[in-house]
């Protein structure tokens, strides 16, 4: 510790801290310009400059380390005198516009000119012209006026530094000096990523969001609300400040870096940009009704026609609509410019072949008023209920809603109508991860957190997972890891950005994932790299392990994989030396046929090699949707209460019926079906309740889904807008996105974050909870909620590992959970000792490597596979309306090996016709080195050319999860 | 990333292995950064932008990174120049001994017109720099890696003539 005073004061501060953080720690405000919290110093702008009692020059105070009985005086008349010759220097070429005009400061720079009184020089005075730099021009989200700019260089250091892109550079130093984009303005070229950070860092806007400016220029000066919120867009659960005017959010920022937040303040793209959709133009502001129903003496009759011809509206299912052709995209780099594509207003065109709702969905229905709706609902759900009897009845909840309306749903569905028939689209992601860590574990989450993955591993092993895209945030961390030494070992079949910066690139044949882990746990023991100790202490069964991985040299595994058997041994003796590995994985390893097996033998790896239970050794299977952990810990699968308490048990179902008020009698014992089950031919399922979740898109084989969509005989859809899902809906109750409602998610890491309301729902739109909350009082559960928090005293009293939580404890970082007391710091990382297992050691369960479901062969020759892009989110209804997101990708594409195109003589843009075994879709071209040869990959938010047309519906055995990986398909040129 | 049709790379055969035992040399690859850029001006006479880009993936650096170094030092040229480059010194020693006039005489005899801009046979680049060293003997130029002293208004049409057939060394 190192004592001194500044500006009288006396302080105290650890070896290694600057003037600057001392004098910020005890209160003291020192200006900066250059310096910014988390990048590295430059000490570049001299305005932080302090005089030292002895030193005989001024001393910056942002490099300067604090020394034992330095006297600092941050004004000194020295200082002062600097600050002022700095400011004007740097304002000879600013322009001064705003300044003359004597208007509010508008960025810290201009608040200091004003603190420091420095008046500009008039303008025929001046001898040097404004600065320059590359501009972005058109760019529909970053543009840059570098007249503006001071030369800070915060926004090279943190997109260098930070996001770990490196975009932005200082060039043509001297009189020009300037920050150039890439070698020749284009951000694309240089894989900018359009997430904003130097949007964030820069002190003057010079770079600044556009998108805002464009359509909120003056309501963006005098904001009336700012609420932090979660971003909805992946599992990482950025915070986020959503500032509103006029009930309208009109801008994104994030968090100062020196808060605690999951993401340390940065988002991507998707959360700083991606927010407009809450008001486009589509949003649904009133309950709708399908024609045909009507009241009747108090009942309400389907009066119009006979069953099979209920839904058969004026529409176009999703299959016609697939495989017709569709114009050429324009060529990706190009995107569209801002001025040719309406923002909120609809367009004839824009309808027609952009991503509005096309107006003849609609027409099948008419605009209800909520008594109508709610009545509607419970009027049906209970009769099918007492017609058919609790299986009669299914609902979907949402990994997109907050835990308190999951939990409701479930809550409506199990108490009242004594079904377990309850899920969400876990089971299209992560489900075989919870099976296989059940069965291994007794645990159904992340053992540790996104934090000691970036600053504690030695080693990252990814398996299928393209964080970079998917959880950018996450994946940027996991650069930064990389960069300060980490070693990344990932195994993918495609060339991902993570995969090509990686150590050790494991490029493998899909679906071969369990062979490889074999074979590197057959050559870990072979080298005994093992864990000798963790095995004795923490699992069972290790024997029948090693006798199974024992075939699996690395040269069997090598012809089963394609991976040359150097780099399986390779990978192996880096994964095992850690010291410390953590282990991520995603739906690479989850969306297959053998999921649950592959996970099974990755955990093998883990155990056997230790890599879990100390921080630094994470098991992390990273979660792909904002809310997907919390919606399971709410019990909305089939098979376990709120807090993972089994169905099956009696002693939770006394517990549960008790707390909702209902006799233990009416609740069921027994597990209820999945989503894969439920909407498939022969389920007994007459009604369905879905909230916020589309499964037209996001099923595998749609066509087959939907035409059981149209059969279902009562179909209610809670969303923001008439989806694919909607329109097969009796009726449809437009809910509310995530800024207009609190509540709390659960990210990747088992973090509960709370949410604020920025803004009211459009129109008559209602939260959902409060949607649910009705519902259930009209089916006749008592339900005494007046509020979010209201709601969450109740899982807590239910759920033990939330016994601690309570939104004034959520508010700033948020808990991890379990957090099984009110005085419970939370959990960051799982298993020191032992696992939740009835012995608490691990099961290890040996697997073997079996074929995916569909090879390919000479008809269908290629192997694609589905996931996500950067700029999209799932089944794209939220960021295909959202004007900059869509314009970085506004057309479906299908990415394929240059060589392969070359065969099929295609060229990017170039349409061509898909087809698997079930249908097909027209899609345009796009080559990549990113996919090996006879390998195609396609993204599942697009409609038009919805991928999951074409997957393969054969399920998991444990998880009823589909093989949406691998589809053999063929390709066509059209 | 590069379109392959529009640029041909720098780093092949020969020039790779120059690169490769430059970079063998020391501890970090950025630090082989300039000779980069040398050789892609020895190969192309000037350094274009893919060949940043081409750069920046050989040394594990951003292209921004590698312009930002680039447009740092003069004598890297990032526009295509005259089979002659001629760096006239301007500074104000030899700018009082006339150092405009020789500037002035060698745009009007090249036929370049102006400063930076290449004359209409290819022959000639010229460009003003700071202090050549050679403050005694002003003024001096430089053409291509020839200093020449001592030149003045008279003397350039005799060295403009003898560069134009060839770089012959003076
Ligand atoms: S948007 Fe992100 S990636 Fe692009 S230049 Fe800015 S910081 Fe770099
Ligand atoms: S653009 Fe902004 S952040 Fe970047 S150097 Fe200029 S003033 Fe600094
Ligand atoms: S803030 Fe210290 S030198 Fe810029
Ligand atoms: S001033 Fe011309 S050489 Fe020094």
């Amino acid at each position: 510790m190192n004592r001194a005073t500044i500006d009288g004061k006396t302080i105290t501060a650890p070896e290694g801290h600057t003037i600057l953080d001392a004098a910020t720690e005890s209160g003291i405000e020192i200006p900066t310009l250059c310096w910014y919290p988390g990048l590295s110093v430059v000490g570049n702008c001299r305005i932080c400059l302090v005089s030292v009692d002895g030193a005989e020059k001024l001393i910056p105070a942002c490099a300067a380390p604090i020394e034992d009985g330095m006297k600092i005086e941050t004004r000194s008349p020295a200082a002062v005198d600097n600050r002022r010759s700095v400011l004007s220097l740097l304002l000879e070429r600013y322009p001064t516009t705003n300044l003359d005009a004597g208007a509010e400061p508008a960025n810290i720079f201009e608040s200091y000119l004003a603190d420091y009184g420095v008046k500009p020089t008039t303008a025929n005075q001046r001898e040097l012209p404004l600065r320059s730099g590359d501009e972005r021009p058109d760019d529909p989200m970053i543009r840059h006026d570098m007249s503006t700019c001071i030369l800070c260089t915060r926004c090279v250091r943190a997109c260098e530094e930070t996001q770990v892109v490196g975009v932005l550079d200082t060039a043509e130093r001297g009189g020009v000096t300037q920050i150039i984009v890439g070698t020749d303005g284009d951000p694309d070229k240089a894989s900018c990523t359009w997430c904003g950070e130097c949007v964030r860092v820069c002190p003057t806007n010079a770079i600044f969001e556009f998108l805002p400016r464009e359509r909120f220029g003056e309501e963006l000066k005098a904001t009336d609300k700012v609420a932090r919120s979660v971003c909805p867009f992946c599992g990482v659960g950025c915070q986020i400040d959503l500032h509103a005017k006029d009930d309208t959010i009109v801008r994104v920022t994030s968090p100062a870096p020196t808060e605690i937040t999951p993401n340390d303040g940065s988002t991507c793209v998707k959360g700083r940009f991606g927010y407009d959709f809450t008001s486009h133009e589509d949003r649904l502001n009133k309950p709708l009704i399908r024609k045909g129903w009507e009241k009747e003496n108090d009942r309400w009759e389907w009066r119009g026609g006979t069953d099979s011809l209920r839904r058969t509206g004026p529409w176009q299912t999703i299959e016609g609509e697939g495989a017709t052709m569709k114009p050429a995209a324009p060529p990706r780099r190009q995107g569209k410019r801002l001025k040719d594509l309406p923002l909120l207003e609809r367009t004839a065109e824009v309808s027609a072949n952009r991503v509005a709702t096309p107006i003849d969905w609609y027409e099948p229905f008419r605009e209800a008023t909520w008594e109508e709706a709610f009545e509607l609902t419970a009027q049906e759900l209970t009769r099918i209920h007492e017609d058919d009897g609790p299986d009669g009845l299914a609902v979907f909840a949402s990994a997109k809603c907050t835990n308190e309306e999951n939990y409701l749903l479930q809550r409506l569905f199990r108490a009242r109508f004594g079904t377990n028939n309850i899920d969400h689209c876990t089971r299209m992601c992560h489900a075989t991860s919870v099976s296989a860590m059940s069965d291994t574990l007794a645990t159904a989450a992340a053992s540790g957190s996104m934090r000691e993955v970036e600053h504690a591993s030695d080693v990252i092993f990814i398996a299928g997972a393209n964080t970079a895209e998917t959880h950018p945030v996450f994946g940027a961390a996991l650069k930064r890891a990389h960069e300060r030494g980490a070693k990344l070992v990932v195994a993918d079949p495609r060339k991902v950005e993570l995969a090509a910066r990686a150590d050790v690139h494991l490029q493998m044949t899909p679906g071969t994932d369990v062979a490889l882990f074999n074979g590197m746990l057959n050559h870990v023991f072979a080298m005994q790299l093992e864990d000798t100790d963790f095995i004795t202490k923490r699992v069972k069964n290790i024997d029948a392990i090693r006798q199974s991985v024992e075939p699996y040299t690395p040269e069997r595994a090598s012809a089963i994989t394609g991976i040359p058997a150097e780099l399986i041994r390779e990978a192996a003796e880096i994964y095992a030396g850690g010291p410390n590995t953590s282990t991520l994985w995603a739906m690479g390893l989850t969306q297959h046929l053998r999921g649950h097996d592959m996970v099974i033998s990755l955990l093998n790896l883990i155990l056997c090699c230790g890599m879990i239970g100390r921080w630094g050794a994470a098991m992390m299977p990273v979660r792909g949707q904002n809310n997907v952990q919390g919606a399971s810990d709410m019990g909305a699968i089939p098979f376990v209460y709120p807090d993972y308490q089994p169905v099956a048990d009696p002693a939770n179902r006394e517990k549960f019926s008790r707390a909702w008020g209902v006799d233990p009698e009416t609740m069921s014992l027994t597990p209820g079906m999945k989503v894969t089950e439920i909407a498939k031919k022969g389920s007994p399922v007459r009604a369905l309740y879905i909230m916020g979740e589309n499964p037209i898109i996001s099923d595998p084989d749609i066509a087959r889904a939907e035409e059981w969509f149209s059969k279902v005989d009562f179909l209610a859809v809670q969303d923001l807008f008439l989806t694919e899902t909607a329109r097969y809906a009796d009726v449809v109750l437009p809910g509310a996105a995530f800024s207009e409602k609190s509540g709390t998610y659960v990210n990747t890491e088992r973090r509960i974050q709370v949410t604020e309301k920025a803004v009211n729902p459009p129109g008559e739109a209602l939260a959902d909870w409060e949607i649910v909350t009705e519902i259930s009082k009209r089916c006749g559960l008592e339900s005494p909620f007046e509020s979010p928090d209201e709601i969450m005293e109740e899982i807590n009293s239910l759920a033990p590992s939330w016994t601690g939580v309570s939104y004034e404890r959520l508010k700033g970082a948020g808990l991890q959970y379990p957090v099984p007391a009110m005085d419970h710091p939370g959990t960051s990382f799982l298993f020191p000792e032992t696992f939740p297992t009835d012995d608490g050691l691990a099961n290890l369960h040996p697997v073997e490597y079996a074929p995916p479901d569909e090879l390919p062969d000479d008809e269908f020759p290629y192997v694609m596979s589905t996931g996500r892009q950067l700029y999209h989110w799932h089944t794209g209804t939220m960021t295909r309306r959202s004007a900059g997101l869509d314009q970085r990708e506004p057309t479906p594409t299908i990415e394929i090996n240059p060589e392969d195109a070359a065969e099929l003589g295609v060229k990017d843009g170039d349409l061509v016709k898909v087809t698997s075994k079930r249908n097909s879709i027209v899609i345009s071209t796009r080559t990549s080195f990113r996919v090996a040869p006879k390998q195609v990959f396609v993204p599942f938010h697009f409609r038009e050319a919805a991928a999951n047309l074409l997957t393969n519906p054969v399920l998991e055995s444990h998880a009823k999860m589909p093989e949406l990986k691998i589809t053999a398909v063929r390709i066509e040129p059209v | 990333m590069q379109e392959a049709a529009e640029y041909q790379s720098v780093f092949v055969g020969a020039a790779r292995e120059k690169l490769d035992d430059i970079m063998s040399r020391y501890p970090t690859k950025r630090a082989a950064l300039l000779p980069a850029l040398w050789i892609v001006q020895e190969e192309r006479d000037w350094i274009p932008e893919g060949a940043m880009i081409e750069i920046a993936e050989l040394l594990d650096i951003t292209a921004a990174q590698v312009k930002g170094v680039a447009t740092f030092y003069t004598m890297y040229h990032k526009h295509p120049v005259g089979e002659n480059f001629i760096q006239v010194c301007t500074t104000s020693p030899c700018n009082v001994c006339g150092a405009e006039n020789v500037v002035k005489a060698l745009l009007k005899e090249t036929g370049c017109g102006e400063l930076g801009a290449t004359s209409p046979d290819g022959k000639f680049t010229i460009t003003e720099v700071e202090c050549l060293g050679a403050c005694g003997f002003a003024t001096p130029i430089m053409v291509n890696d020839d200093f020449l002293d001592s030149v003045t208004m008279e003397t350039v049409p005799e060295v403009v003539a003898r560069y134009r057939d060839g770089k012959a060394t003076g």
